[in-house]
């Protein structure tokens, strides 16, 4: 059974929930059995907040993850999201939604090698449609200025250092502002360096613009810098 | 169409091995079927136009492979006799082509002269795009009605005249165009349904008894390889065979029509099913391994794949892509196979060889756009095997966060 532990409440502040999520039970197969993750699992999330989720390997951070950022359906339950109810949505709105509303923050691993930090960064902007227009080069210039990757734009993936493209992947994920950041391990391989600069980074848009942050993580300093830390335990 | 590029354009054609993979699999399997569907397509054409030989009282004369040819034997006196038995005792239909000769003609071929007698005429029932049918009654010493290839009627129109040294009696003769084959018009092998020989730029001449008194030795002696005898039996048919044997020391076979039928039947549709046994199989073994050879590339760009759909890919529109994808690499090799045919068929311009010159887009004909639409249709098959059996695999892993630790 997981379990919901809040270390920080928003009790009495008023806020808009833009996460309401329920799931009965996900059943993740594996190649020798199937597994049932997030039995009962409830969360509720308010713009705005920072949220952590931790737990050991195999509970379904990861697949929680997948849910919230619209990836997976395969679940037992209800999802609605930004006051939308997500379970019936056709699977180009989803892509969209994805596109706009979700940033993905990964690992430093999640570019593609054959194109350029800069096309890695600009990937989402492709996928935008008429959105793109609101999209001008400053926005991307400043947010390249503020992550400091400006001199590896031309470079390949290949050729940066685990901290420069730990920072492209967060450029991408935050290029389209979006309203909620799901972040997966970010700084599971970085020096410390790199990791506090990739979570003042974070952080940094949670201030300025209010950006849902939902960190899947393992470091427990991390975690306690959000307002909330959800730990999901093993299904007994 | 943005997306469609910066897929295949930055991840598709980065696994380069793949894409050619994908290119020389989809080759093998359309040139095997192109191959297959056209020699399938031109044998049947070869049975629709031999279908009258396959009646009751008909025999085909055929020079068996044991016979000793001995030219030494064989003179004037002996051929008169045997075609004089034959104008004696049988109906019989005579054809030979292959005599070749130089007139002026504006695509600069060598013309062939084809000789025929009045009961082939009739059999073959050839169809005229101008003028009218030939008149075998014609005056030997005057101008002689003669049917041409298409490629040759704007050099000798309907009405105009042809002079030349004719090479079967020896001397100057006067050709009048009495009509223009329809284009393409051809004629297949009795022995090998599936080769042709294209009337393009042929010279058909009526060779009437008088004509056939003054041929030389060739015209009657090729003309008795495949010489059909019509209204006959098995015993006037043994007789003949003795007659030739006897006054020219060859050895003929004479097949009926059962014979004819088991002959066909044995070697072609035999050779026919089997071919499309081992096309079938051959196209089941190239599906399986592009199969592979697509689910070896999903494997290699899942992680690509996975990213672009994070930030607004859609599953239906990576279908469209790969649909289009495939698309394209089919329609490039349908371009390959385009190229092959066309550069065979007008190679025969080139080379000048007029009796396999066909008219058409670069000289394909109806059976070769038949066979490139077969070749499409098997494109679209396997397509369709291919990407989805691309996106089982994508939607089985299935595509999430976990794939990009």
């Amino acid at each position: 059974m997981e379990n919901q532990k809040n270390s920080n409440f928003l009790g009495g502040v008023t806020m808009t929930k833009i996460i309401d999520l329920s799931v009965k039970e996900k059943i993740y197969e594996s190649k020798k059995a199937q597994i049932s993750i997030l039995n009962d699992f409830k969360l509720e999330v308010a713009d705005g907040e920072k949220i952590a989720i931790v737990g050991e390997s195999g509970v379904g951070k990861s697949s929680l993850l997948n849910i919230i950022g619209l990836i997976d359906r395969n679940y037992n339950g209800e999802y609605t999201l930004l006051g939308s109810l997500t379970n019936n949505l056709h699977t180009n709105e989803l892509a969209q939604w994805r596109n706009q509303k979700i940033g993905f923050i990964l690992q430093e691993s999640a570019l593609i090698n054959s194109l350029t930090i800069e096309d890695n960064i600009k990937l989402p902007l492709l996928y935008a449609g008429s959105e793109k227009k609101e999209f001008k080069i400053e926005d991307f210039e400043s947010v390249v200025d503020a992550i400091g990757i400006k001199p590896i734009l031309k470079k390949k993936p290949l050729e940066c250092s685990g901290g420069e493209k730990a920072r492209a992947v967060f450029a991408r994920g935050i290029i389209m502002k979006p309203q909620i950041i799901l972040a997966d391990e970010p700084t599971a391989s970085l020096d410390m360096e790199n990791r506090e600069r990739i979570v003042t980074l974070l952080f940094k848009m949670n201030k300025e613009f209010n950006t849902t942050i939902i960190t899947v993580t393992h470091d427990l300093e991390i975690a306690n810098r959000h307002d909330r830390i959800i730990q999901l335990e093993r299904s007994k | 169409m943005k997306i469609f590029r910066f897929i295949v354009s930055k991840i598709f054609l980065r696994k380069a091995i793949l894409g050619i993979g994908m290119i020389l699999l989809l080759c093998m399997a359309n040139y095997i079927t192109f191959a297959a569907a056209r020699s399938i397509l031109s044998t049947f054409q070869g049975y629709q136009e031999t279908k009258y030989i396959n009646q009751e009282g008909i025999y085909i004369a055929n020079l068996d492979p044991e016979s000793h040819m001995d030219m030494g034997l064989i003179n004037e006196n002996g051929t008169h006799a045997v075609y004089d038995y034959l104008n004696n005792n049988f109906n019989y239909a005579f054809y030979t082509d292959g005599f070749i000769v130089s007139i002026p003609n504006t695509d600069d071929m060598d013309i062939s002269l084809g000789y025929m007698n009045e009961e082939y005429y009739k059999l073959n029932q050839f169809e005229l795009s101008q003028g009218a049918d030939v008149d075998f009654n014609y005056q030997f010493d005057g101008e002689i009605p003669v049917l041409i290839g298409k490629g040759l009627s704007t050099t000798y129109p309907v009405g105009s005249t042809i002079k030349m040294e004719e090479s079967v009696l020896g001397r100057s003769i006067t050709l009048k165009v009495q009509g223009v084959l329809k284009q393409n018009a051809y004629h297949s092998n009795y022995y090998a349904l599936n080769s042709k020989t294209y009337y393009n730029f042929s010279i058909l001449v009526p060779v009437n008894e008088e004509f056939m008194n003054h041929a030389n030795i060739d015209l009657r002696l090729n003309g008795l390889m495949d010489i059909t005898i019509l209204q006959s039996t098995k015993e006037q048919i043994a007789d003949l065979g003795e007659v030739i044997k006897d006054n020219l020391g060859l050895i003929f076979n004479f097949f009926s029509q059962q014979e004819n039928y088991d002959y066909f039947n044995e070697y072609y549709l035999h050779a026919l099913k089997i071919i499309c046994i081992i096309t079938f199989i051959l196209l089941v073994v190239i599906t399986c391994l592009s199969v592979w050879n697509a689910l070896v590339g999903v494997r290699l760009m899942l992680k690509d794949f996975t990213i672009n759909l994070l930030v607004g890919l859609s599953y239906s529109k990576l279908k469209k892509i790969f649909y289009g994808y495939f698309g394209i690499l089919s329609f490039i090799n349908l371009i390959v196979i385009f190229i092959i045919t066309a550069f065979d068929r007008y190679g025969c311009w080139l080379r000048k060889d007029a009796t396999f010159a066909t008219y058409g887009l670069f000289g394909l004909i109806g059976m070769d756009w038949l066979a490139l639409l077969l070749v499409a249709a098997s494109d679209i098959l396997i397509g369709v095997i291919v990407v989805e059996s691309m996106l089982w695999k994508i939607k089985k892993i299935p595509i999430s966060l976990g794939v990009l630790q």
